[in-house]
């Protein structure tokens, strides 16, 4: 009795304390925080490849889909793909006066057409996995040839599908090898940190990429040489479906998807985002195997140039990181072994000597092993070898390490 | 233990020249080895890693231990990292809901395990009270995950702190630990990149690496698949072909066509596909392995129509005593028994009307095929099958009977 007194007293009261509530619910505000997925998705997008996000239902997908629309600036149309007939994505058939003569038109639909008049836009296609496999086809013509029905979707139009895991779903769906090359596989995670501060009240806000005009020209120039460098000392990698059978449903590596790594490098480069943003995409289109291989391509591409290392010894700047430095070290060497010259091989040891003041010692014995082996007969030995003094009492510690161990492994054997 | 008062200094030179010989000795683990950044740390017991590619030493440990055996502590430590012991463990504390420092140095010592049965020897002896599953009362080389299933912390374990591995082996944050944003660390694809060259190392030249090596290097980037998953995916894109599944048709006008006058709408049919299992046993297969591989497949047919009259079971001889039980519980239709020979069991399930969308076949591939591609797609589920098992004759005791025929998608069911 008192609540329905109280409601029909003031029923706005009551809306207007809910509305508070929720209002207060509401009241979020967003830190600052790398978000390495959002990067890639975004990359992807405005690179204009059609990207498939691969991740469990209810993760906030459609959430960062909305942070990128606003971010891009873009209006967001959300189509929920297994709730649509193939005839929301194929067109409808309208029968007119005379088929036979004009032909049947395919009608598209009303979200299409104002997608068409805003001239601009991020179509994103939810629950592709569970929409029926008619569906399916005519949605990937959608992606792939941006037709709905006889309309074309203006270039500035952006297309993101979403799929929910194989595994995750019994009735889920297999790509198609062919079509499965046409996409950029972003999987989606949820970080429980990022939730639980989320739900907090405290939602994150990833900074992203901005293309550098000046790069532009630098940016084409290093994924070209990136992917031609690769595939031109790896040709097997052009083309390579894989074999199992699940795998095919993912990202492989084909002319196709190498162009697409391509444009992606480029972007990256000239966007400057870090390696592990570039290594989701990469990865992406082309698969792991391929996909790393690229990336220490690049990592290679980084290292100095072995002729100018020589060029200038004593001014050289090497690799911080150990492997990358000794990776540096056996480019120099053998470049001098390419082109073996007193002045380059006295360079190189000068280099050595250069990188032992400044790094750990042992990954210089391999390299000076090496250029020791270059010597001619008429060579004399250079001055800075003394500076590897520590070298040789080094390996010689090691040496006899290994002397003992194979007595001790001697002596047990002879037990 | 406490460290002497005067403690010396960290001593580079023994380390780099341990480092040196543990290079020697594992030449794939190289760039690994020279990725770790080297830290001095007077709190650490020994040496440790954290999961930023850290290696914090210990003076006083490199003062009192010989070179050869700090270079297995080297390899040691690195092979944590490959191996991503930290996130394996923290996969499994959650998986497991493990917490504690009890549990992270069950953790540690299971990883221990996985390493030490297989990285030492060959030049590298085994530092005494180095942690083995011998010590434990357990087998040799298994996972981190399931020696963690067979030990409790007690007795044989009290001397297991020979090692504190630190964050790296299992997840677990330590008190010397520089963190994320401490100077030095590898991003994870860094960490990946490192993978992967050893693994390329690996596999370049698989003759002199152990099996356990071998084994990470070929699933460190293509983790086998399970088969449960493999087989479905066989049987999902089978039954999703042509002329089944739940899909559009024109044959019958949608109900929606009345409020759009002048287009012509499909309707939705539901036509869902008849799958066939064939089984042929030969007496060889295990219930346990029968059971489950048609459990599945009956999973998946009935995820794919909802109707299990649209599954029938068509057994040949021996499988009669796990198959007719389980199509009882399930409901499932069972057709007349064949011969031992496959090719009849192909030609009674094509026989049956109406026909089926789908065979599948399990099958321990010991049998003649049909000569040609029947009249529906064709999964194969094969059994392994060990030496002793093989059909064997006694007239040519070299023949090896032919795999399953090109037009099969075959996926290999195991444990």
């Amino acid at each position: 009795m008192p609540t329905r007194v109280s409601s029909t007293a003031s029923p706005s009261t009551e809306l207007d304390v809910a509305g508070a509530l929720l209002a207060l619910l509401r009241d979020t505000s967003t830190e600052p925080r790398p978000d390495p997925q959002l990067e890639a998705l975004t990359l992807a997008v405005a690179a204009d490849l059609p990207v498939l996000l691969w991740g469990e239902p209810g993760i906030g997908k459609t959430a960062a889909l909305t942070q990128l629309a606003a971010s891009l600036d873009l209006p967001l149309t959300t189509v929920i793909a297994s709730v649509h007939e193939p005839t929301d994505f194929s067109g409808l058939p309208i029968v007119g006066d005379d088929p036979s003569e004009q032909g049947v038109p395919m009608a598209p639909p009303e979200w299409a057409v104002r997608l068409v008049r805003a001239g601009r836009g991020l179509l994103f296609l939810d629950e592709l996995s569970t929409a029926p496999p008619a569906v399916q086809a005519a949605l990937l013509r959608l992606v792939l040839e941006r037709r709905v029905g006889t309309l074309v979707l203006p270039p500035d139009v952006r297309i993101v599908a979403a799929a929910n895991p194989r595994s995750s779903a019994a009735d889920g769906w297999e790509l198609s090898p062919p079509l499965a090359n046409r996409f950029v596989h972003l999987r989606w995670t949820h970080d429980a940190e990022v939730v639980v501060r989320g739900l907090g009240g405290v939602w994150p806000r990833a900074t992203l990429p901005r293309l550098a005009p000046e790069k532009l020209a630098e940016a084409v120039d290093v994924a070209r040489r990136a992917v031609c460098g690769l595939l031109t000392a790896r040709p097997a990698l052009v083309h390579r479906l894989p074999s199992g059978e699940a795998l095919r449903g993912g990202p492989w590596p084909s002319p196709r998807s190498w162009e697409m790594a391509l444009r992606l490098i480029a972007f990256a480069t000239a966007a400057g985002v870090s390696r592990d943003v570039l290594s989701q995409l990469v990865r992406g289109v082309v698969g792991d195997g391929p996909g790393l291989e690229l990336l220490a391509w690049l990592d290679r591409m980084d290292l100095p140039d072995p002729e100018l290392l020589l060029a200038d010894p004593e001014g050289a700047e090497l690799p911080e990181r150990g492997d990358r430095r000794q990776a540096a070290l056996e480019g120099v060497v053998e470049a001098v072994a390419r082109r073996p010259e007193r002045a380059r091989w006295d360079a190189a040891w000068a280099l050595l000597a250069r990188a032992l003041e400044s790094g750990a010692p042992d990954l210089v014995v391999v390299p000076a092993t090496t250029l020791a082996g270059l010597r001619r007969e008429d060579w004399d030995v250079p001055a800075s070898i003394e500076r590897l003094a520590g070298v040789v009492s080094l390996s010689r510690r090691a040496d006899r390490a290994g002397d003992r161990v194979a007595a001790a492994a001697g002596a047990g054997a002879g037990r | 233990m406490r460290p002497d008062v005067k403690e010396p200094g960290l001593d580079l030179e023994k380390l780099y020249a341990a480092r040196l010989h543990a290079v020697r000795v594992r030449p794939y683990l190289a760039t690994a080895l020279f990725a770790l950044h080297t830290v001095e740390s007077r709190k650490v017991p020994t040496m440790a890693v954290d999961r930023h590619w850290r290696c914090y030493v210990s003076p006083a440990f490199v003062d009192r231990t010989p070179v050869e055996e700090l270079a297995g502590v080297w390899v040691h430590e690195v092979t944590h990292l490959l191996r991503d012991h930290h996130g394996r463990s923290d996969r499994v504390a959650r998986e497991r809901g493990l917490t504690g420092s009890g549990e992270r140095l069950r953790m540690n010592i299971a990883a221990d395990c996985e390493i030490n049965d297989d990285v030492f020897g060959d030049g590298l002896p085994r530092p005494e009270g180095a942690v083995h599953p011998e010590m434990l009362g357990l087998p040799e080389g298994e996972l981190m995950e399931d020696y963690l299933r067979q030990f409790q912390l007690g007795p044989r374990t009290r001397d297991a702190g020979w090692l504190d591995c630190g964050s790296g082996a299992d997840g677990l944050e330590r008190t010397w630990d520089l963190g994320a944003d401490g100077a030095e660390g590898l991003s994870a694809q860094e960490q990946d990149a490192v993978r992967f060259r050893v693994a390329q190392a690996i596999t370049g030249r698989p003759g002199s690496t152990p099996a356990g090596w071998r084994r990470w290097a070929e699933e460190a980037f293509h983790p086998p698949q399970a088969w449960r998953e493999l087989l479905g995916a066989a049987v999902r894109s089978a039954a999703y072909g042509s002329g089944a599944g739940d899909d559009y048709s024109y044959g019958r006008p949608s109900r929606r066509s009345a409020s759009v006058p002048g287009a012509v709408l499909p309707s939705l049919r539901r036509s869902p596909p008849r799958v066939s299992v064939v089984i042929d046993t030969s007496g060889s297969v295990s219930d346990a392995e029968l059971g489950s591989a048609l459990l599945e497949v009956t999973a998946i047919s009935r995820a794919l129509g909802g109707r299990r009259d649209l599954v029938t079971v068509l057994p040949c001889d021996a499988a009669a005593r796990i198959v007719h039980p389980l199509c009882r519980a399930e409901g499932i239709p069972l057709l007349g028994g064949g011969g031992t020979d496959l090719r009849t069991g192909f030609a009674a399930a094509l026989r049956a009307r109406p026909r089926p969308d789908v065979l599948v076949v399990l099958t321990d591939g010991q049998t003649p095929w049909p000569a040609g591609r029947p009249a529906c797609r064709t999964v194969v589920g094969l059994f392994p099958r060990a030496r002793r098992f093989r059909s064997w004759n006694e007239d040519d005791p070299d023949h090896v009977p032919a795999g399953p025929p090109e037009w099969a998608r075959v996926v290999d069911i195991g444990g």
